[in-house]
């Protein structure tokens, strides 16, 4: 059973959810949380029997599709991914326990059901063919659970969600097909296996305009600045379980694939970029921290959040070094559990007063403690607090970078000023102050259900802020595979010199910094 | 030795997970008394490290508890270290905090948040500890974050007012301004010794390049200046007298506050090697020094004054400090934590028996019913103002001799003329509350004296007031391996003599100007008509050298208005707008077009007709292409295009 674990782990759920159209109205709420903890069950098996000492890829499956043309059916999971895939199984568990009263429940929860396939394919695929497919199926539902079940605009923002996702990854499989060209041109076979990829060395030209057509791909995917405005509208008429598994799992396709993808494939395109993509990501953590200071809706708020945060991240993929890489996929996992909890409390005062704007509340505190002290807790977590899930990301993520330069770090760094700002006054809008509005006055504070999903989420958060060690290892030793590969190809003198070369500097003492050469 | 040390840092953790369990249920004095226990347990086990330390000539006590971060060659554990800097530290921040919380039993007691309160208040005794007694810099980071959080929880304590939270937000956002400049600092740390660990890091120190260290002394540095409330972060610190006042004694003036002068005596190794900063550090903390007394000198809120002080006299801690005297610095901190503390408490008293009224022009002659808060303040106030023999006079004294001694006479003059100040504030304070006409009747407040067992409390810290000086030559002996400090003798005994007894008649003068002047009988509340008040100087010390509102109209403002602007005109109307209008563009053309295939046949032919034109021109004009095509060539060639 080992050896096929990830297919079950994709298809399980597919299958259940084939079934649940058989299950009857009342006890589907029942089949989807036994349903998905099972899944959960699985991925957790997967980590323990995962070793994490080993650098490479483990579980691998190998079946081939279309012999002809190289497209075979290859999954495998790495440190790199293995912490996603556990993530996605967690929050599709949480999702639907938690999940409230509303109309069409079975189709709901099937829906969310066929995601979390699509969501444990994209992470364990390993062929380029099979990777697109699963990242674009995963549209479905999500255009699915926005259309059906989101707000007064939910055509709008579905619609232009699903055609500007896919527009982006249309260009990506271009790429694709490119990058399968070169390798058959090269070796005389065609191959969409991503370790086959790995091993090809392309002249630097090819590798600036593939590395163009995959970020095309993966920044609307992030979403990166400019092509960030899907988002706002997605999130703000999505339903709560729609933001949470958008926010946790959806959005860390595109950085994961930058990981994946961009980094080990185009490595002296990487380095060449490295400076025009840190300028994107400081525009997205001031600018779009900014907007979110400006927000109304504290959805939204959290929904301009997360673009400020996946630019911390961004930038921590491209210091291209072991320190910034880790912290910048820990954070993809912090990000995942903060924000996916955000948007669950978010969820919890909607559900009580039909509103988000918050100039309609204040005061909440005194009505409910309880709600206010994790909302307080997840805000310690967002603003990056020492000792929480997000601060151990953002530090690592920063100090990496500030190995590549130092001035752009520390524009990068106002995250931790600007972050504040925006969380903290709209904490103060919503929760201190005096109870202005009657229909606040009588608000039951947070019930079972909504702890179900908010106690374990609050535990992690700061377990894995105190003890990151469980996860930052494994992704460790997977990351340093990655940077001794990506040396190993690069043959310009600028990548050369920006990626470390491990084996050299384990030996020696660290390259010193140099902070006046830039500073002149 | 390791348990004692895990006792003292854990103990106030367990104390504020206690008091968390009761924060949703209504006031419950036993939570109070069991937090002020676990806090004193901390402190006993203090006095032991401190003692075996002492006694036993014990170098330190090092731990690693587990590691933390460990990616690429970084690694961080949290490990902790007790030497005679650190449990200094933690010998202060254990008793204040111990004081501080018994105290808060009788001040917090109609309070019904009460269990919170002790919840927070013990959490950030546990930050401080961890910030003093990290072995390295990210350790000291959480420290450094945590007692944020918690001022920031306990600024904005009674959330339900306006102002509490507006200051408490401020003060974390500023704070976290200067928390940036620290994590750059840790980042050139780094890059460049490849550790955080102190030990580690001072080690590669010696060996680097003189530029290299002023960046990391100076980026060290801006995070010392938010915590510590330097210019130009400092206006923070006044309106955190939000918050209750134990919370201001034990964070905003003993312990907290102090943290930036702890980083630059902590890595003195650093600042020794860049005398530069170091004097840099010194000029700024003499210029916060009078900056902050002479704001000090007009305000009319009892809080604010205390508040002002405590920055003037973190200036002088910088001062010692930037001038490479780590040890007076040290001892200062020490002795300024003692009476500051009592000072604060002193206050709170006089709060609880005005029921929360500031300002001191509307009080006057309490010292009838009052007699022990005005016994302890105005020797809190003589101790601060630095009058023989109590602790101020010790260690404010030992920091102008430094000056002096290092030939830097202007700072010198700075802080001497800054003491002058300090004491008229203080006494003016002292004078307005407790002496002259008994104004408070106007208001019809009945004023009482504070529960016995706060004053009890207090007891110790009023005694170390008066005493500390005495403990300066041990301090020293016992401080002077690790920070390699030296005394500071001025040659001549006849010039030391000349300048203590001067400085003492200048300070006593300052005091009894300030009584004849506050303390008689003509005292009115003022309504803003008097000369004085409509000064032109008088205002503008009353506004803080108008620097809030700088900050509010050039910073706040423009900040507040541009996102605006970014989330309406830019990202609505420029971005979103654009990607809407490809789609606009695209769908537009597939509507129009639409028309094109009515099924109609007559239109069908007339489009077929167009299409065979186009096709039939577009066949000449590559016919004649390929025909001329080297004639092409050598045109493009020769306009460089192919």
């Amino acid at each position: 059973m080992l050896d096929h674990i990830l297919s079950i782990l994709i298809f399980f759920p597919a299958i259940a959810a084939v079934f649940g159209f058989m299950i009857q109205k009342d006890s589907i709420r029942a089949y989807g949380i036994s349903v998905a903890t099972i899944e959960f069950g699985l991925s957790l098996w997967l980590w323990f029997t995962f070793d994490g000492n080993v650098s490479g890829m483990q579980f691998m499956e190998n079946l081939p599709l279309v012999p002809s043309f190289g497209v075979n059916y290859i999954l495998g999971v790495d440190g790199i991914s293995l912490f996603i895939i556990v993530l996605a199984a967690f929050f599709t568990m949480i999702g639907i326990a938690s999940l409230t009263e509303t109309p069409n429940e079975k189709n709901m929860i099937i829906t969310i059901l066929f995601l979390q396939m699509t969501m444990a394919g994209v992470f364990a695929a390993l062929d380029a063919i099979v990777f697109y497919v699963f990242w674009e199926l995963s549209l479905v539902p999500m255009l699915y659970i926005i259309g059906a079940w989101g707000g007064p605009l939910r055509i709008y923002a579905s619609i232009k969600f699903f055609l500007y996702t896919f527009a982006g990854s249309l260009v990506m499989l271009v790429g694709m097909l490119f990058m399968a060209y070169f390798f058959y041109q090269a070796t005389g076979t065609w191959s969409f296996a991503l370790l086959d990829w790995y091993r090809l060395i392309l002249p630097e030209t090819l590798q600036l305009w593939l590395f163009a057509a995959f970020f095309i791909g993966f920044a609307i995917k992030v979403p990166m600045f400019p092509f960030h405005t899907w988002l706002p509208y997605a999130h703000g008429q999505a339903p709560t379980i729609g933001s949470v598994i958008l926010a946790a799992i959806l959005l860390k396709m595109g950085t994961y694939a930058f990981i994946r993808f961009s980094l080990p494939l185009f490595p002296d395109a990487s380095a060449a970029f490295m400076v025009p993509i840190a300028v994107i990501t400081i525009i997205m953590i001031i600018y779009t921290a900014m907007i979110a200071y400006a927000q109304k809706d504290v959805k939204q708020v959290v929904a301009y959040s997360s673009i400020s945060h996946m630019g911390v991240i961004i930038l921590g993929t491209f210091a291209l070094n072991v320190e910034g890489i880790t912290g910048s996929i820990f954070l993809m996992i912090a990000h995942g559990v903060v924000s996916g909890a955000l948007f669950l409390l978010v969820g919890v005062i909607y559900d009580r007063r039909h509103t988000k704007l918050m100039s309609e509340f204040g005061g909440l505190a005194h009505i409910m403690p309880r709600y206010a002290t994790i909302f307080g807790i997840m805000l310690m977590a967002s603003v990056g607090m020492p000792l929480t899930i997000n601060f151990v990301g953002e530090f690592l993520s920063l100090l990496g970078f500030y190995q590549q330069s130092h001035i752009l770090t520390l524009l990068a760094g106002t995250a931790i000023i600007v972050g504040a700002i925006y969380m903290l006054s709209a904490y103060k809008k919503m929760f201190f102050g005096d109870v202005t509005k009657e229909e606040n006055k009588n608000l039951p504070d947070i019930n079972k259900r909504e702890l179900v999903a908010l106690i374990p989420l609050s535990v992690i958060a700061i377990w894995l802020g105190i003890y990151p060690k469980p996860i930052l290892e494994p992704i460790n030793n997977s990351v340093e595979a990655v940077v001794r590969l990506m040396h190993n190809k690069a043959q310009s003198e600028l990548a050369k010199e920006r990626i470390p070369n491990l084996v050299k500097e384990r030996a020696s003492v660290i390259k010193k910094t140099v902070i006046e050469e830039e500073v002149h | 030795m390791e348990t004692l040390l895990y006792i003292a840092l854990f103990a106030p953790l367990v104390s504020s997970m206690f008091s968390a369990l009761f924060t949703t249920t209504p006031k419950k004095t036993f939570v109070g008394v069991i937090a002020s226990l676990l806090i004193f347990t901390s402190f006993v086990s203090t006095s032991l490290l401190l003692a075996s330390i002492v006694i036993n000539g014990n170098e330190s006590v090092h731990v690693e508890m587990m590691t933390w971060m460990a990616t690429g060659n970084l690694y961080i554990p949290f490990g902790f270290i007790v030497d005679k800097v650190s449990v200094t530290m933690m010998m202060v921040v254990t008793l204040v905090s111990t004081i501080v919380h018994i105290y808060s039993i009788g001040y917090m007691d109609h309070d019904k948040s009460f269990n919170r309160f002790f919840a927070w208040l013990s959490a950030f005794v546990f930050s401080m500890m961890v910030l003093v007694m990290s072995d390295n810099y990210a350790g000291l980071f959480i420290g450094w974050e945590g007692v944020g959080l918690c001022s920031w929880g306990l600024i904005g304590f009674w959330f339900h007012k306006e102002s509490a939270t507006w200051a408490a937000n401020e003060a974390f956002i500023m704070n976290r301004i200067a928390d940036l400049g620290m994590l750059i600092g840790i980042f050139l740390v780094y890059w460049n010794t490849g550790t955080l660990q102190y030990e580690g890091a001072f080690e590669v120190f010696k060996t680097l390049d003189p530029a290299t260290l002023t960046w990391i002394g100076i980026f060290l540095f801006i995070g010392a200046m938010g915590k510590s409330a330097q210019f130009p972060l400092h206006t923070w610190l006044a309106d955190a007298m939000e918050g209750p006042t134990p919370v201001s004694a034990l964070i905003h003036a003993a312990t907290m506050v102090t943290a930036g002068v702890y980083l630059v005596i902590r890595s003195n190794e650093l600042y020794s090697l860049i005398p530069n900063v170091g004097l840099f550090i010194a000029s700024l903390g003499a210029f916060v020094a009078l900056f902050a007394a002479s704001m000090a000198l007009v305000n009319r809120d009892m809080k604010r004054i205390i508040a002002y002080s405590t920055l003037s006299q973190l200036g002088y801690m910088f001062a010692a400090a930037g001038l490479g005297a780590y040890w007076v610095a040290l001892f200062h901190l020490v002795a300024h934590a003692f009476f500051k503390a009592l000072l604060f408490l002193g206050a709170g008293n006089v709060m609880h028996a005005m029921h929360d009224e500031l300002d001191p022009f509307k009080m006057g002659g309490l010292k009838k019913v009052m007699k022990w808060t005005w016994i302890m303040m105005t020797i809190a106030s003589l101790a601060l103002a630095g009058i023989f023999p109590f602790a101020g006079f010790f260690s404010k004294d030992t920091i102008l001799e430094a000056a002096f001694a290092e030939h830097h006479f202007v700072i010198y003059g700075v802080l001497l003329f800054t003491a002058g100040l300090t004491a008229f504030y203080s006494f003016r304070l002292v004078a307005l509350i407790f002496h002259g006409e008994e104004r408070y009747k106007i208001f019809g407040i009945s004023p009482h004296e504070a529960y016995r067992f706060m004053l009890v409390a207090m007891s110790p810290l009023l005694i170390l007031a008066m005493i500390a000086g005495v403990l300066q030559e041990p301090f020293f002996h016992m401080i002077e391996e690790i920070l390699s400090a030296h005394e500071y003798h001025i040659h001549s005994h006849t010039t030391l003599w000349i300048m203590l007894v001067g400085t003492q008649v200048f300070v006593a003068l300052a005091i009894l100007y300030a009584y004849k002047k506050y303390a008689n009988a003509f005292i009115k509340v003022p309504d803003g008509t008097s000369a004085i008040e409509n000064s032109f100087v008088y205002k503008f010390l009353y506004n803080q050298y108008y620097i809030p509102y700088f900050y509010e109209e050039y910073l706040v403002k423009p900040y507040r208005e541009l996102s605006d602007i970014f989330w309406n005109k830019v990202d609505m109307k420029i971005l979103d707008a654009s990607v809407d209008g490809i789609a606009g563009i695209i769908y537009g053309t597939g509507e129009k077009t639409r028309a094109m295939q009515s099924g109609n046949l007559s239109v069908m032919l007339r489009w077929m007709v167009v299409g065979f034109v186009v096709l039939l021109s577009l066949a000449v004009v590559f016919g004649l292409t390929a025909r001329y095509s080297e004639n092409i060539t050598v045109i493009f060639s020769g306009l460089g295009a192919m």
